[in-house]
């Protein structure tokens, strides 16, 4: 029995392989085959993502199948390890990731505007929204709403805010029964945490009162969305404000306490930016990837980790589509361009932290 | 000629060890005063980085909370490591032999999985908490607070002083103290006026190190001092990075040289102190085995003392984390009973790296500790019985890379790696972690040998050298030997030191370079706290099997 069962997985591999070598992708360039040719010849790619390991397994595993010879590599780090890293091995030209994939937009931004990545066309753009790409450069890769994330057993339902006003509200009829009960990002210490609170000031325009009234019951800012949503689930806080609706997802289908809520005025969509290297020692293996995680294969996989994807062929729970269905036309991408750099300008920064503090005193 | 071989030992060491120490610090130093980073053609020299942290309030808010920490760790620490070193090594307690591989926990289990199990233990919400406020109707504790901090860094640091103290004390004849005891002494007398003023440069050294490690505390303060905001150097550095949005290594390298300033004297004092060293050599060409000491009535007395300690330190958090592996859920409101779940567990089998960060973990700590003391006791012996000024440039050198915070110290390495050529093939195999990691410890593994080292009486080694044997020859046959305890004391200390190690490895992980510790920061980060949890408790489970076949061995070589 098992050899029959191997010998079929032999064949079936032969197929695979052989198939592949001759078949370009639907709808790409004739000549594809070459550059996955070469990849084969590199035979690995390198990733540095801030994508944890265990999300992005699935993807990983994928692409090894549909190429076989081609292994990847992949390391995840934090996105402020990962730029340190990239420059310091970028600059000593020793080797360094292949494929940058990060959440930290505005870093992959500057990333790419200080040359540092390789400019290449992916055959998939005309399937990627606008705001999605850069420079034939950067590259977004999902399309994850920013939510609010509460505690089902400890919110009442009529507590539970549906969107940026309501949750104004609630924090000012109601200051002592969510006093420490609320948590965010911190800007002052995450780069997440400011990008998110900086694009709330664009959208919603009563935000400082928001933040405000955030800093009189006493939120507690951290630095990791784990430690948040952990905090939520165990009740220590109740709701979480502005948490990737990508980690809130998934643990809520673990855990069936946590409830999500998409802010039905707007909801800020980030995604993860990826980019080829400028220096990678595998570029055709890193064109590969890139354009496997940009296919439609690629980004089912990524829906089915709940990551979101950011293409409009595709039916899951995490998907734009899903997205729609619930706000409509409330979705407020962050679109991938120059306009991130501002929020790395440093004059900006501290103006803003200056007035964060005296709003986190609920001054 | 035997002087020429010894002086050529002497230097090789020395120059090994000044390279690979000098290596990252002055690229750290040199950076500090550049506006960019060292690799970037723009960058050029400037005061800018230094004028920039120095007028940030943060920085000196931080510089504050981090000697206020440091002084409560060491007022902690210092003497319930050395009261703890002297009931297990010289009095009657029950229970030694298992109370031994019990009191090290806090030095093996990383502090972000301590700090973690204090959250799910003794938090808002935690299990205790939630015990106590149905019993007293509060919690008549805040783990959030600075003094929490303080009082939960001193109390994992405990075995610190503990090791250095016990290894001192096992090398010290007892006739002293029972000579105290024939006079009339209480037990407690004996410990602080005969027992401990002996062994007072193993507790010198090992209070300063408290008081480093308290510098770069990092993994206690990021887990819970993250929610009220108490903010601490290392943890500073990353309100830095997002101050200017990019992360800026030169701000970086100030914080880090400020570091190194404050701490220097304190190692030129520890200097001045041990040139008194002779005074406290004890092992004579004599000496014999003697009788425990009896507590009488103190024995139980000091044995609940221990157990209270083990479990506000141990049990307390193991037991969060421990149990979080093995729910899907938990805090206020949630039966636990209706949570229960191996899955975490399944998961961590589905990830190659994990599996590989843990053989890796396992390899570091117990080839690579190996090697490393081995490297720690050539340095001890080039230095040992030398009389020149280049024993003291050692002993500062050595003392360096433990001022720097394990992240930054990993980060230099990086650069090394990166920018030396023939080191850069290196770069993602397991050699960098083991260098890296051997020379954050330094200081530590060489304290330890160097504090055996004194205890050996130089009449022996002189009786050697009358009979006519070379300098290296007494330091193979005679002096070698009689340390052989303490080494090997050394290298289950390293051992436990290596395979606990989160933040040095961080910016050296990579495929084939994945080690437990890095593997729990970078899925912290991430959010997977189930694999976290799982992942900690196997760690926890696969050294603790390891430590007691370790003290095993060790306790039956000695006797």
């Amino acid at each position: 029995m098992r050899h029959i069962l191997s010998a079929t997985i032999f064949a079936a591999s032969l197929a695979v392989s052989a198939g592949v070598q001759a078949q370009v992708p639907a709808g790409y360039p004739a000549d594809y085959g070459k550059i996955v040719d070469a990849a084969k010849k590199e035979g690995k790619v390198v990733i540095y993502s801030t994508t944890d390991a265990v999300s992005a397994n699935p993807l990983v595993k994928d692409f090894e199948t549909l190429y076989p010879g081609v292994k990847v590599e992949y390391s995840d780090l934090n996105s402020t390890e990962l730029y340190n890293r990239f420059i310091a091995e970028s600059a000593s030209n020793n080797g360094t990731g292949d494929v940058i994939w990060s959440s930290a937009m505005d870093l992959q931004v500057k990333l790419v505007a200080d040359g540092l990545a390789l400019t290449y066309p992916s055959p998939e753009i005309k399937a990627l929204p606008k705001w999605a790409v850069w420079k034939d450069s950067a590259y977004g890769t999902t399309y994850e709403p920013i939510a609010f994330v509460y505690n089902k057993r400890l919110v009442p339902e009529a507590d539970v805010p549906k969107d940026h006003a309501a949750l104004l509200k609630l924090l000012e009829t109601k200051p002592d029964a969510y006093k420490g009960k609320i948590t965010a990002y911190d800007p002052e210490r995450s780069g997440v945490g400011y990008l998110f609170f900086n694009e709330d000031i664009k959208n919603f325009p009563p935000s400082w009162d928001l933040f405000k009234a955030m800093g009189k019951v006493q939120t507690k800012f951290y630095t990791s969305a784990g430690a948040m949503m952990e905090r939520v689930t165990s009740g220590e806080h109740t709701i979480a404000y502005g948490i990737f609706g990508s980690y809130g997802l998934a643990r809520s289908k673990k855990d069936p306490n946590l409830g999500i809520v998409l802010p039905s005025d707007f909801t800020m969509v980030t995604s993860r930016v990826a980019f080829i290297s400028k220096n990678a020692k595998n570029p055709n293996a890193a064109k590969l990837f890139l354009d496997y995680m940009l296919s439609k294969r690629g980004q089912e996989v990524v829906a089915k980790a709940d990551l979101y994807t950011l293409r409009d062929d595709i039916d899951s729970d995490a998907s734009i589509k899903a997205v729609t269905k619930l706000i409509g036309d409330k979705a407020r991408p962050v679109p991938i361009d120059e306009t991130l750099l501002e929020t790395l300008d440093q004059t900006k920064r501290l103006a803003f932290l200056s007035k964060w503090q005296k709003a986190k005193k609920g001054e | 000629m035997p002087i020429v071989p010894i002086v050529a030992y002497r230097f090789l060491v020395l120059g090994l060890t000044t390279l690979a120490v000098a290596m990252p610090l002055s690229l750290v130093v040199y950076q500090s005063f550049l506006t960019a980073p060292f690799f970037d053609p723009s960058a050029h020299t400037s005061f800018a980085a230094y004028s920039f942290v120095f007028q940030d309030d943060d920085f000196w808010q931080a510089f504050w909370t981090t000697l206020t920490i440091c002084t409560g760790m060491v007022t902690i620490a210092v003497p319930l490591g050395a009261l703890l070193a002297f009931l297990m090594v010289r009095t009657d307690v029950p229970g030694k032999r298992y109370l031994e591989p019990l009191l090290l926990i806090p030095i093996f289990v990383s502090a972000v999985v301590i700090a973690f199990g204090y959250v799910v233990a003794v938090g808002p919400v935690g299990i205790f908490s939630t015990l106590a406020k149905d019993l007293l109707g509060f919690v008549p504790w805040n783990l959030y607070s600075l003094f929490s901090l303080i009082v939960i860094a001193g109390l994992t640091h405990v075995p610190h002083v503990y090791l250095y103290s016990a290894a001192a004390l096992r090398g010290l004849s007892t006739d002293l103290e029972e000579a105290a005891r024939v006079s009339g002494a209480t037990p407690f007398q004996v410990a602080v006026n005969v027992s401990l003023p002996m062994i007072l440069p193993a507790i010198l050294f090992a209070g300063v190190l408290v008081f480093f490690l308290g510098f770069e505390l990092f993994g206690l303060p990021l887990v819970l001092g993250d929610p009220q905001d108490v903010l601490v150097l290392s943890t500073y550095l990353y309100k830095l990075t997002n101050k200017l949005g990019v992360p800026s290594y030169q701000l970086m390298a100030v914080v880090v040289v400020v570091i190194i300033a404050v701490t220097a004297p304190l190692v030129f004092t520890q200097r001045l102190l041990l040139r008194q060293a002779q005074r406290y050599v004890s092992v004579r060409g004599k000496g014999m085995k003697s009788k425990p000491l009896p507590l009488h009535s103190w024995r139980w007395f000091a044995f609940a003392a221990i157990i209270l300690w083990l479990i506000v330190t141990v049990a307390a958090p193991l037991f969060g984390i421990t149990l979080r592996s093995f729910v899907v859920t938990w805090g206020e409101g949630v039966k636990l009973l209706d949570v229960l779940t191996l899955d975490h567990y399944r998961e961590l089998l589905e990830y190659p790296n994990v599996i590989r960060g843990i053989v890796n973990t396992f390899g570091i700590g117990v080839i690579g500790g190996a090697i490393a003391v081995a490297c720690y006791t050539a340095i001890a012996l080039a230095v040992h019985r030398w009389n020149s000024g280049w024993t003291r440039l050692v002993d500062y050198i050595v003392m360096v890379p433990r001022a720097m915070p394990g992240l930054i110290a990993g980060l230099a390495l990086l650069w090394v790696f990166l920018f030396v050529p023939f080191l850069s093939p290196l770069r993602s195999t397991m050699v960098s972690i083991w260098l890296a990691y051997t020379i954050v410890w330094l200081a530590y593994g060489m304290r330890l040998v160097s504090g055996t080292l004194l205890q050996v009486g130089p009449e022996l080694e002189e009786a050697a050298r009358v009979s006519g044997a070379s300098d290296l020859r007494v330091k193979r046959d005679v002096t070698l030997p009689l340390i052989k305890y303490g080494m090997l004391a050394s290298w289950l200390l390293i051992f436990l030191i290596f395979v606990r190690e989160y933040s040095t490895g961080i910016y050296l992980l990579g495929p084939g370079t994945e080690v437990i510790g890095s593997l729990l920061v970078s899925l912290w980060g991430t959010g997977a706290i189930d694999l976290v949890s799982a992942l900690s408790v196997v760690n926890v489970v696969m050294i603790g099997a390891g430590l007691a076949v370790a003290i095993r061995l060790g306790v039956r070589l000695h006797g």
